[in-house]
């Protein structure tokens, strides 16, 4: 007798923990969870993974991060934001750091980045990552933010940057650090 | 009850006629994505594939493009800027990609077809993704231009676009689509 009451109550505390006391309420909230879960990573905060060596050594390859839809909702990008930038659609996006904004003239030389011929510190750039890029200056056109990675350790030529349409950046990236690096990446 | 059930019948007998009709009658934007997805599909070939198999895919790739074809591909630190003027050139490249390579994976992502005024021409703008051996080999914005030829939507010509630079395109702005995307 004493082992069926055990027995129940057993059962009783396994169907708490698995689908609680009341499992309609439980399926509601898990419906609930769910739709919040899919509108923050649609609408919020985009999960991506990070591929490729032009972020480092800020961002590691393939790690995981996120994209700050909102953050652009109530002002521009501002210098030295990490932004993710929109191909044709969103399931492949470039990841940049915005350096110079609209109307600013900025220019490469021997690897440092002059804005509107001043000297922009890049305190993110490591001292083991040295470059010597050298590019002409340019005009930012209106409603464009010039927009680079953070690894001038590439050939200048393989490193995709350049002028980027201020409505293909999707938003912020943001976390300042990637996480879930694989271990293949860190090697 | 007699009333809700027939209003039921009604409204799926709605939803099969709009699907019949879609399946029966697309529309060019779906004929043309239907298309870009089986020319992915016949491009890329896995190195286990026998010698017929390669020769049928690479044959049967002629018939998605016009005969005067135009390529004029950029991309920086890839390929460098190649310009490719005929349906055979095309067929040529095919022919030395699977001699060279083990295996080529090619996906077309976010397609957003824009049929010009003539009815007769159709712009998709979309990304593709390339993987060599596994590893991505080309990550790039193209256009690529239809013709309807005799009913068929062909390939009239296919252009980079250079994702940052004051020449690019996006067609409807801004899109909210992504789920789990990738960041390079």
């Amino acid at each position: 007798m004493a082992k069926d009451t055990n027995g129940s109550t057993l059962l009783r505390w396994l169907q708490i923990i698995t689908i609680g006391r009341n499992p309609a309420f439980t399926l509601v909230r898990i419906l609930f969870l769910v739709a919040g879960v899919w509108l923050v990573y649609k609408f919020v905060a985009v999960p991506i993974k990070v591929q490729g060596p032009s972020m480092l050594p800020t961002y590691a390859d393939n790690g995981v991060n996120f994209v700050n839809r909102l953050a652009y909702r109530w002002h521009d990008p501002r210098r030295y934001d990490v932004v993710a930038i929109a191909h044709s659609g969103e399931h492949r996006l470039l990841m940049k750091r915005v350096l110079a904004l609209p109307g600013e003239t900025i220019e490469f030389r021997n690897g440092k980045v002059f804005i509107n011929d001043e000297l922009l510190p890049e305190p993110y750039l490591t001292p083991g990552f040295p470059t010597s890029w050298t590019i002409a200056p340019q005009t930012v056109a209106p409603g464009h933010y010039y927009v680079v990675g953070d690894n001038r350790t590439m050939p200048e030529e393989l490193h995709v940057k350049g002028q980027a349409q201020r409505r293909r950046i999707i938003g912020k990236v943001l976390l300042w650090k990637n996480l879930f690096v694989s271990s293949r990446s860190r090697s | 009850m007699e009333k809700s059930i027939r209003i039921i019948t009604i409204a799926v007998v709605v939803a099969v006629g709009i699907l019949a009709w879609r399946y029966f009658f697309p529309s060019p934007e779906r004929v043309i994505k239907s298309n870009l997805a089986d020319l992915a599909e016949t491009v890329s070939f896995e190195g286990d594939e026998g010698n017929i198999s390669r020769a049928l895919s690479v044959d049967s790739v002629g018939g998605y493009f016009t005969q005067d074809v135009e390529l004029e591909i950029d991309v920086r630190g890839y390929i460098g800027r190649q310009s490719i003027n005929s349906r055979t050139e095309i067929r040529q490249g095919l022919l030395a990609a699977h001699a060279n390579l083990k295996n080529l994976r090619i996906e077309f992502l976010d397609i957003h077809v824009e049929l010009q005024p003539d009815g007769e021409t159709a712009v998709a703008n979309l990304t593709v993704d390339a993987f060599i051996n596994g590893e991505r080999a080309m990550l790039q914005e193209v256009n690529f231009t239809f013709k309807k030829v005799e009913g068929k939507w062909l390939i009239s010509k296919i252009a980079t676009v250079k994702t940052l630079s004051l020449l690019d395109w996006l067609p409807h702005g801004e899109r909210l689509v992504s789920s789990f995307g990738s960041a390079a």
